[in-house]
């Protein structure tokens, strides 16, 4: 139950290929962040895997079956998507925003919830700690407690695959370390969640980590090794640097890459290969994986189509090219 | 009060205005007789022929009316998640509009009108659903504007067709228009019915998926409802309901737009309840607002259509937008 692959997908974004020929899997439990430069196609990725799209080449599937094979309802009880905006829905109480996550489990054409419906949905409030605000209308809710309460609603749907595309954009740290914490306690049993993050060091809480970037999956595999400032350096274009304190990785960017060639990448990672980290650091905290990380070769290795600079670039979400110039 | 409280208020309103329906009207008939009339069906006389012919069909399209509109309004506002939307929207009401004008100025026996004014309404939301198409699907945005756009080209061709008929064929015309059920008798009533009936199950069937569509599209697709299919499924209802409505009454404005409202702010926004809460209250303000135009200044009778605005817009707004509900708008 819940293993999830893609074979060689392509997906595309009206005419714009978007990726091409990509393949992974998600296995059961896992907790999986996919990063990325804006208008990589990161959501488009994770609604190609929701079975929203359909793949041009390829295809997705849950358990061996081809998503795009099943009907809505038994599509929506092996993978679900959290968008990373819904709309607000006046006047609607959180019980019953919760409680939509039973579609599924219903006939299409059933008024009643089933008592199977309320023990779920009531666990899932429990679970994301919202038991007190059940009957509160759903807009009164804080933006970090409308996130728990839309994890609440993907945990009632009981689907083994979440995807969930920016889950802690608009909140506070505190807020942010939360959702994370939920994300990963969801991950469990049958059930993984694949997460498209923004903030490369909460990705690295995750069990894996896929970097997507040039049309292409640039790096896969474990935190540690995936978020490798030089693979970030290709994903990116801009040079990065990594802590790590306690067990916690951190990733922040450093600046513009040097030189500042924008058609050919491979030489941009030559340079930061040789690069130093020179930055001020946190009192105690050690820069690692500075430059070229044997790593690096391995997770690049992992099936990526070589030749940088060869997939068009895609804009990012005001439509201009992210690549320095 | 609880819920069941509720819709059985709501209940014994629309027994109450149907009732009310029967006992008064254009002749005044004392209230025994009709009383009488009423628990003897099989009798006969004048008072027997007013309320059984005259009073009774019109009490039950009344309520039909109303309740296919709040309905239909429901649907499409659920449905498009927009408050501003109307029954009317899909072009239906212009298309009759169109189509009934051209036959009153042609001189068309008056019994056929409604029959093609459905017709004309069906073959509008068509013509509509089919220019708001994307893929598979309906674009919410398209749909609007395509209903929006062909209303007013309709509108335009009715308001030369009024110009260009004599005064006679004119005042039926716009009598259509503010919306009416003069005259309207039984078989009216069935013809309309089973289209009406096919939409209310129809739109019982499909509460479930509007439930899922309160969240946004993206949201009910990933819960497991097939967006598309529904919002067929949702139009066709709203269409049967409104194409219906408006052969038996015209244009009646008002209670495809603010009975929904009105019942979500009673009972909150599951479908399951506002749904229901709707039917009743369109099927009580209708039958209640057509007793007030036949009586109040009879013999004329107000146009319903005309009434119900009159009365029902300022008492909306002061219900609705008054400073101090606006916290509470969709309140549950």
């Amino acid at each position: 139950m819940g293993h999830v692959a893609l074979n060689g997908v392509r997906v595309a974004a009206g005419t714009r290929t978007l990726f091409e020929n990509i393949s992974f899997e998600i296995a059961p439990a896992e907790f999986v962040a996919i990063v990325g430069p804006n208008g990589a196609g990161k959501t488009t990725l994770l609604r190609t895997m929701a079975g929203f799209i359909r793949p041009l080449a390829g295809e997705v599937t849950i358990d061996g079956v081809a998503v795009h094979r099943l009907s809505a309802r038994e599509r929506a009880l092996g993978v679900t998507l959290l968008g990373s905006e819904s709309e607000l829905p006046y006047g609607t109480s959180v019980r019953d925003v919760v409680a939509t996550g039973r579609f599924a489990h219903r006939d299409w054409w059933e008024w009643g919830e089933r008592e199977s419906d309320g023990r779920s949905v009531d666990a899932a409030l429990r679970h994301v700690d919202l038991s007190e605000c059940a009957e509160r209308p759903f807009e009164t809710l804080s933006s970090g407690e409308r996130q728990r309460a839309r994890l609440a609603l993907a945990l009632a749907q009981e689907a083994s695959l979440v995807l969930v595309d920016e889950p802690t954009s608009h909140l506070d740290p505190r807020f942010a370390h939360e959702i994370l914490g939920l994300l990963r306690s969801l991950a469990q049993g049958p059930r993984s969640v694949v997460a498209v993050l923004h903030d490369l060091s909460q990705a690295a809480a995750a069990d894996r980590v896929l970097i997507v970037g040039d049309g292409e999956l640039i790096a896969d595999g474990p935190p540690y090794d995936a978020l490798d400032p030089v693979i970030l350096e290709r994903a990116y274009h801009i040079a990065f640097n990594r802590f790590e304190q306690a067990g916690n990785l951190t990733v922040a960017p450093r600046g513009p890459l040097v030189p500042r060639r924008s058609d050919d990448a491979r030489v941009a990672r030559g340079s930061a290969q040789g690069m130093d980290v020179t930055g001020k650091h946190p009192a105690g905290a050690a820069p690692v994986g500075t430059g070229h990380d044997a790593n690096a070769d391995r997770i690049l290795g992992a099936g990526l189509v070589p030749g940088v600079g060869d997939a068009g670039f895609a804009g990012d979400d005001d439509g201009r090219g992210s690549r320095p110039r | 009060m609880t819920v069941a409280l509720r819709l059985g208020s709501l209940g014994l309103a629309v027994c109450a205005a149907m009732l009310l329906g029967l006992f008064v009207g254009g002749s005044a008939l004392p209230a025994a007789s009709v009383a009488w009339t009423l628990l003897h069906p099989h009798a006969s006389g004048d008072v027997a022929t007013i309320v059984w012919q005259l009073r009774a069909p019109r009490v039950c399209i009344a309520a039909l009316v109303g309740a296919a509109l709040a309905v239909s309004g429901f649907l499409l506002q659920g449905m498009l998640r927009n408050p501003l939307v109307d029954p009317f929207l899909t072009g239906i009401s212009s298309g009759a509009a169109l189509a009934t004008a051209l036959a009153i100025a042609a001189g068309l026996a008056i019994p056929f009108v409604p029959a093609l004014g459905f017709g004309a309404g069906l073959l509008t939301a068509l013509l509509v659903a089919f220019l708001a198409r994307r893929g598979s699907g309906l674009d919410a945005e398209r749909l609007i504007l395509a209903g929006i756009s062909l209303s007013a080209l309709f509108s335009a061709f009715v308001a030369l067709a009024l110009t260009r008929v004599g005064r006679a064929s004119s005042s039926t015309i716009l009598a259509w228009l503010a919306g009416s059920i003069a005259g309207r008798g039984w078989n009216e009533l069935f013809w309309a019915a089973p289209y009406a009936i096919a939409g209310f199950g129809l739109a019982l069937a499909v509460v479930p998926a509007l439930n899922a569509l309160r969240l946004g599209d993206d949201v009910a697709r990933a819960v497991g409802l097939d967006v598309v299919r529904a919002n067929w499924m949702i139009l066709s209802a709203a269409t049967l309901l409104t194409a219906a409505a408006v052969a038996l009454a015209g244009t009646i404005g008002f209670v495809g737009l603010i009975v929904p409202h009105l019942a979500r702010r009673m009972l909150g926004t599951d479908g399951r309840k506002a749904l229901v809460a709707s039917a009743l209250l369109g099927a009580a303000l209708v039958p209640l607002a057509d007793a007030a135009s036949r009586t109040r200044w009879a013999p004329a009778e107000i146009p319903l259509g005309v009434l119900l605005a009159i009365i029902g817009v300022p008492t909306f707004l002061y219900l609705y937008l008054r400073p101090a509900s606006a916290t509470r708008m969709w309140g549950t």
